[in-house]
This record gives C-alpha cells, sequence and structure tokens, in this order.
C-alpha cells in the first residue's frame, strides 16, 4: 500500500513542473539574490569610500589625518579647492562623505572640531558604518604615535568558533531553503484537495485499506520530497554559492528531516481546514509567507525588534533557522548545540499532525 | 453470510448462494438530515440492477455506505456474504465501485493508473500486469495505454474509469452515473461491456438518471425517492403496478371540470389542469361514465405507454430537484 501511492505520488509531482520550480528553481534564484543583498563579506571587496575633504594647509595634524584615511583601506581622500565646495559636492550627492578641517584644528576641550558632512538623514546603521570608522582613523591620526588595540574580540567559554571564510550564502541558503521548504504543505494540501474534487480519495476509501494508512501513504512522500529539496538546497548553497557547514552532518540531516515532517503536517492542517483548492491556495501562501518572514527567513531575527524575535519563535521557522545558523556557522556544532530548536521543530510538526488529524473529514 | 444477520424472508436465496448484495434496514444521518433511511434491498447473483432516483434521493450514500466510504449510522450491508461493518476489506475487495466522477490521475498513464488502482487490492506482478492487459481491452485503449490520460477525449476517460473498477474482477461491480457525458459510441460500448461481464456472472448495480438506459439495461429496478426505496421489482411489475394508462382531457368550466374529479374519486386519479390520468387502463368504461355523470364534458380520450418514466414520474413527482 505504502510503496504504490509513494510511487504514484512522486509519478504525479514528477509531471507537475509548476512544482518543481516552486520547490527547486525559486528558492535557488532567492539565494542568489538575497546572497547578493546582505553580502557579509562586502568589506574584503569593496572599493574604499571616496571623501570629499578640505584640509587647511595651516592644520597640524592635516598631512596626518589623510595619510591615516588612505592608508585604512577604508577611505580614499580626494581633495577638494574650499570647505564650501566639499559641503555642496556632499549635498549634490557628487561625495557620499565629505571632511573638513579648519586651520585652527586644535584636538583639546574647546578647540576647533573636525566637520565630518554627511546626509544625517541616513539610516541609521548607513550612518554609523561611515562615522564610527571616520572618527577612530581621524582621532589615532591627531594622538599620534604607534596605533595601539585597545580592544580585542573573544568568544565566551562554550560558544564554539565560527567557521572561516563564512559568507552571507551561511544566512541566506538556510533562510531560503526553510521558506520555500514549508512550500511543501502548500503542494500537499493541493494534493488532498485534487483528490477529493476530482474523486479518486472517495474511490481510495473504498479500496480495502484502513484510511490511516491511505492518510500516512499520502503523507510519507512529502516528508521524502521536502528532505530531498531542503537537502538539495544546502548541495547547491554549498558546491554553487561557497556556503560552508561547520557543525554536524547528521544533525543538519535530523534537523532536515524535522522541516520537511513539519511542512507536511502543516499541509495536512491546511487541507483539513479548507475545503476548496482556492482557500488552500490564499490560506496556505499568506500563512507560509507571514510564518516565513517572521521567522527571519527573508530578514535575519537579528535585525529585527526585540518583539519581533520574540515572536518568531512561535513559529518553526525561527527555530529551524536557529539550528541551521548554530549548524552552519559554529565549527564543531552537534546534536547537544542544537537540541532544543530540533525539539521544537519536531513539537511544532506535532502539534500540526495532531490538529490536522482532528479536523481531517475522510468521507469529504 | 452468518445465519443469525440472515433476513428470514431470504433464507433460501443466501442458502443457494445466490445474494451478493443484501441491504439489511441501511440507513444514513448527517446530523439532523437523515439521507437514506432503513433500506432492505436485494441483489441476486448476475443481475443488473437499476437504482434510480431523482437528484438527493439519497443514490450517492447509499453507495457510498455500501461501499464502505462512509459508516452507515443503522443497518448494514453485505457483498457476497461479507458485512461492510465487520469484515469490512473481504466486503470492500468483493466490489468494483465506479464512481460518478472520472475518478482518476490525469497526469499518469492509463497503465499507470490500472497499475496503482489494482495494487490497492493486492494485485502485483505477472496477475497484475495479465489482469491490466485484460482491463485495457476491454476499454479498446491497449494502444493508448502508455499515454497521460489527461490528452484522453471524455469517452476513453468513461472507458477508463469503469475498468479501474473492474481491475480486481469483483463479485458485484457498482457503477454511479458511468455514462455522463460521453458520446453514443462509448456509451455503447459501456453497455456492452457491462452485458458481457453480466454474462460472465458479474453482479452489477447501475445508477443512472438516463431512464431509457435504465430501462435498456436492467433486470430489475429500485426508484428511491427522499432516502427510501418507494417501489421496486422488474419493469413489467412496475408499469403494470403504476404506469398510467388512462388519459382524459375535459372541457367546460371549473365548477364542471370540479364535479368530474369529484365523480371520478374512487378511480386513483391524478389531475393536471384539465387532464385526468388513470392508472388502469380497464377502469376506462366506469370512469367515461363517471363523467358523463357528472355533466362534464370529454375533449379528448386516450392512453399513454407506461414506461419506466411515466412511473417514475408518477412517483417521484414533477417538481425539479435542485439538491
Amino acid at each position: 500500500m505504502f510503496g504504490p501511492t509513494i510511487v504514484k505520488e512522486i509519478q504525479l509531482l514528477r509531471r507537475d513542473p509548476r512544482a518543481l520550480v516552486r520547490l527547486l528553481a525559486l528558492p535557488v534564484a532567492f539565494i542568489a539574490l538575497f546572497g547578493m543583498v546582505f553580502r557579509a563579506d562586502a568589506d574584503k571587496h569593496a572599493p574604499a569610500t571616496p571623501v570629499a575633504a578640505w584640509i587647511d594647509p595651516q592644520a597640524a595634524a592635516g598631512a596626518r589625518i589623510v595619510a591615516a584615511l588612505d592608508g585604512s583601506l577604508r577611505f580614499h581622500v580626494v581633495p577638494v579647492a574650499t570647505a564650501d565646495q566639499v559641503r555642496r559636492q556632499v549635498a549634490n550627492e557628487t561625495f557620499e562623505v565629505g571632511l573638513i578641517i579648519p586651520g585652527n584644528f586644535a584636538p583639546t576641550p574647546g578647540g576647533a572640531k573636525a566637520e565630518l558632512v554627511i546626509d544625517t538623514g541616513k539610516p541609521r546603521p548607513e550612518l554609523e558604518a561611515l562615522r564610527g570608522p571616520m572618527t577612530a582613523i581621524v582621532t589615532r591620526a591627531v594622538l599620534g604615535g604607534d596605533a595601539v588595540d585597545v580592544i580585542t574580540t573573544v568568544a565566551p567559554p562554550g560558544l564554539r568558533t565560527p567557521v572561516a571564510q563564512a559568507s552571507s550564502f551561511q544566512m541566506t541558503v538556510p533562510g531560503n531553503a526553510v521558506l520555500f521548504g514549508f512550500f511543501i504543505a502548500l503542494t500537499c494540501a493541493l494534493s488532498f484537495a485534487e483528490e477529493r474534487r476530482t474523486g479518486t480519495w472517495r474511490r481510495l476509501l473504498a479500496a480495502p485499506v484502513a484510511p490511516w494508512r491511505l492518510l500516512a501513504a499520502k503523507l510519507i512522500p512529502y516528508v521524502a520530497l521536502g528532505t530531498i529539496q531542503v537537502g538539495l538546497l544546502f548541495v547547491i548553497g554549498a558546491v554553487g554559492f561557497g556556503m560552508r557547514v561547520g557543525g554536524s552532518i547528521p544533525a543538519l540531516a535530523v534537523l532536515t528531516v524535522g522541516v520537511a515532517t513539519c511542512a507536511t503536517s502543516l499541509g495536512l492542517l491546511l487541507a483539513a481546514v479548507s475545503t476548496t483548492e482556492k482557500q488552500i491556495s490564499s490560506l496556505g501562501s499568506v500563512a507560509i509567507l507571514i510564518m516565513g518572514l517572521v521567522g527571519g527567513c527573508m530578514l535575519p531575527r537579528a535585525i529585527m525588534g526585540p518583539t519581533l524575535q520574540q515572536i518568531g519563535l512561535f513559529v518553526p521557522h525561527g527555530w529551524a533557522l536557529d539550528g541551521y545558523n548554530t549548524l552552519l556557522v559554529r565549527d564543531g556544532a552537534g546534536f547537544a548545540d542544537v537540541a532544543k530548536p530540533i525539539a521544537a521543530v519536531y513539537g511544532f510538526a506535532l502539534a500540526f499532525m495532531v490538529a490536522g488529524l482532528r479536523r481531517f473529514r475522510f468521507d469529504q | 453470510m452468518r445465519g443469525d444477520h440472515v433476513h428470514p424472508a431470504r433464507w433460501y436465496e443466501v442458502l443457494m448462494g445466490d445474494v451478493v448484495l443484501e441491504l439489511v434496514g441501511l440507513g444514513k444521518r448527517f446530523g439532523d438530515r437523515v439521507a437514506v433511511a432503513n433500506l432492505d434491498l436485494t441483489v441476486r447473483r448476475g443481475e443488473i440492477f437499476g437504482l434510480l432516483g431523482p437528484n438527493g434521493a439519497g443514490k450517492t450514500t447509499t453507495i457510498s455506505t455500501t461501499c464502505g466510504v462512509i459508516p452507515p449510522s443503522s443497518g448494514t450491508a453485505r457483498i457476497a456474504g461479507h458485512d461492510i461493518r465487520t469484515d469490512t476489506f473481504a466486503a470492500k475487495r468483493a466490489i468494483g465501485l465506479v464512481p460518478q466522477d472520472l475518478a482518476l490521475y490525469d497526469d499518469l498513464t492509463a497503465r499507470q493508473n490500472l497499475a496503482f488502482f489494482g495494487q490497492l487490492y493486492g494485485l502485483g506482478g505477472a496477475e497484475l500486469h495479465a489482469r491490466i492487459e485484460w482491463a485495457l481491452g476491454i476499454a479498446q485503449l491497449t494502444d493508448r495505454s502508455d499515454e497521460i490520460i489527461k490528452k484522453f477525449s471524455g469517452g476513453m476517460k468513461r472507458r477508463l474509469n469503469l475498468v479501474v473498477g473492474l481491475i480486481h474482477q469483483p463479485t458485484l461491480l457498482i457503477l454511479d452515473e458511468p455514462t455522463v457525458g460521453v458520446d453514443p459510441q462509448s456509451r455503447r460500448h459501456i453497455f456492452d461491456a457491462i452485458r458481457a461481464l453480466q454474462g460472465g456472472g458479474m453482479t452489477v448495480v447501475y445508477t443512472s438518471h438516463y431512464i431509457e438506459e435504465v430501462e435498456e439495461l436492467c433486470d430489475r429496478v429500485a426508484i428511491m425517492d427522499a432516502g427510501r426505496i418507494v417501489t421496486s421489482g422488474t419493469l413489467a411489475e412496475l408499469t403494470h403496478a403504476h404506469g398510467i394508462a388512462l388519459e382524459v382531457e375535459l372541457e367546460g368550466d371549473e365548477v364542471a371540470i370540479a364535479g368530474a374529479v369529484a365523480a371520478v374519486a374512487g378511480f386513483d386519479a391524478t389531475r393536471d389542469g384539465r387532464t385526468l390520468r388513470f392508472a388502469q387502463r380497464d377502469t376506462w368504461a366506469p370512469v367515461v361514465s363517471a363523467i358523463e355523470a357528472s355533466g362534464a364534458r370529454i375533449k379528448r380520450l386516450g392512453s399513454q405507454r407506461a414506461d419506466l418514466e411515466t412511473v417514475f414520474l408518477a412517483l417521484t413527482g414533477r417538481g425539479l430537484r435542485d439538491a
């Protein structure tokens, strides 16, 4: 019973090109797109930001400041004739940032300050990304002497170190794999609706097979398909986009099976609460996208507000991504490190399954 | 068949192994609504039994409970001696259901559809292969067997829908409106196939809206309405018992017609405007005398052929059924 049904479901899926596009082609495109948007290694390749600079020849530290900025690889000084010209060129967006060092510049309390010319209406992270390094470089140049690092970065005990050469794909591959992995729920629920619409479900119920076996045989292929889908996306991420896996592959597999089971259970629930294919499509798409959004599939939860970060843990996506992030980013991470996310994902799967079974009507 | 469940009036049939389908007080309720009420019915081996009824009469619910698709609320169905409630799988194996819908997988080939449903009934290996070839032959789809059925015509799909129900060679074939939307050639082919199956000893229950199909195919007929069987028997028995044989068209004013209606009150008449219909042809002489005595005038006197449609409409009424 299981074998023929699984074969039948796979035969049907093979002949549904839209499903294959939804399950593989779209997520790969999104991984590439999001990967470019969130390039974490951008600093290594980005050109130095040109700085329109007017430095009064009388300014004592002027030469040191120019040398420090040029030597930082972060900025590149472009001399401009006057201070007003600096302001105009930033205002008309010829330059993103400008620097004016007046002749009476003095790094002492009450002394004249250097002027950082920048659109203060920029988003705060963007503004700080320019202001912070600029302030640090100019301050160190003015203070003179050998630069001394006064801060060192140390991971606390018990927290595994991140993998070397991590890229933005460490984030975008699992994000999109989970987002699109949950679309299996839609495919699964639609297959139930189609069986009911065409009458094949009635024919199946008339066969000498226990209803629970019919149900299980319909769901198992989707768990398998979801696992293969997410697994393939990880392989494509690793081979095609250089994503690295720092942690345990078996733990990654167990989490992936959990995600696929959870998505399939959600599909059963969708099929149980909806009566038509239109209802499933609209309700399912909205639910899956919202869950993906708050769960951090499209934007990392880390950059969300604290409330939204907590809300993200009320959907399986949030937990799944926490688990994947640990396994992909942390060297040597194993089952113990992701026990909580794995338990949460399987818990959601169980909850969806129980709710779906309670509402599912075999005879409709 | 277990003796303690046998209806006393049918013991001899059971002993002879003659009964293939037996409904015993079969009922189905959906909440407060009674879809099927206390049906008793027997279909014998080799019969083609017609189940007729207007929309919402309860035919499909009867079939669904008989096939174990939905559980009955009361009573039971026995198929080839197996109780659908207690010996479910054996009963289901004895039934081949051909639903009204084209219950097939459009994205599979004809062969894949047959293989899948055959495997559900435990067929496999060489036996399954042989059954598939046999079924494709009956449906005359052998040369199209490896095509995706999405491309098939309605008639081809209907034929495949029929043989999917036959793949496990059931004792009882239940056909629910099997010819909806098919061309005359496919309909004729389906009829021929059903007769051939009957010739091979298969028992068939046939539901249809097409009364002429039931007239042509069926040995016995039951007419259902509002969840009950209102009559059953051979075509001859039904037309004799319920056929409208005499029609009298009256003329004159309403008072005269009302007088005539009162005068024939004892003759089992139904009124449709100015026309009175009588079930018994041999009553024409006293009917005419009574009408003339009432003072009404007869405009036309005729007889109507008593066919199954006449019986059907007489028993279920002429009102539209949208359920």
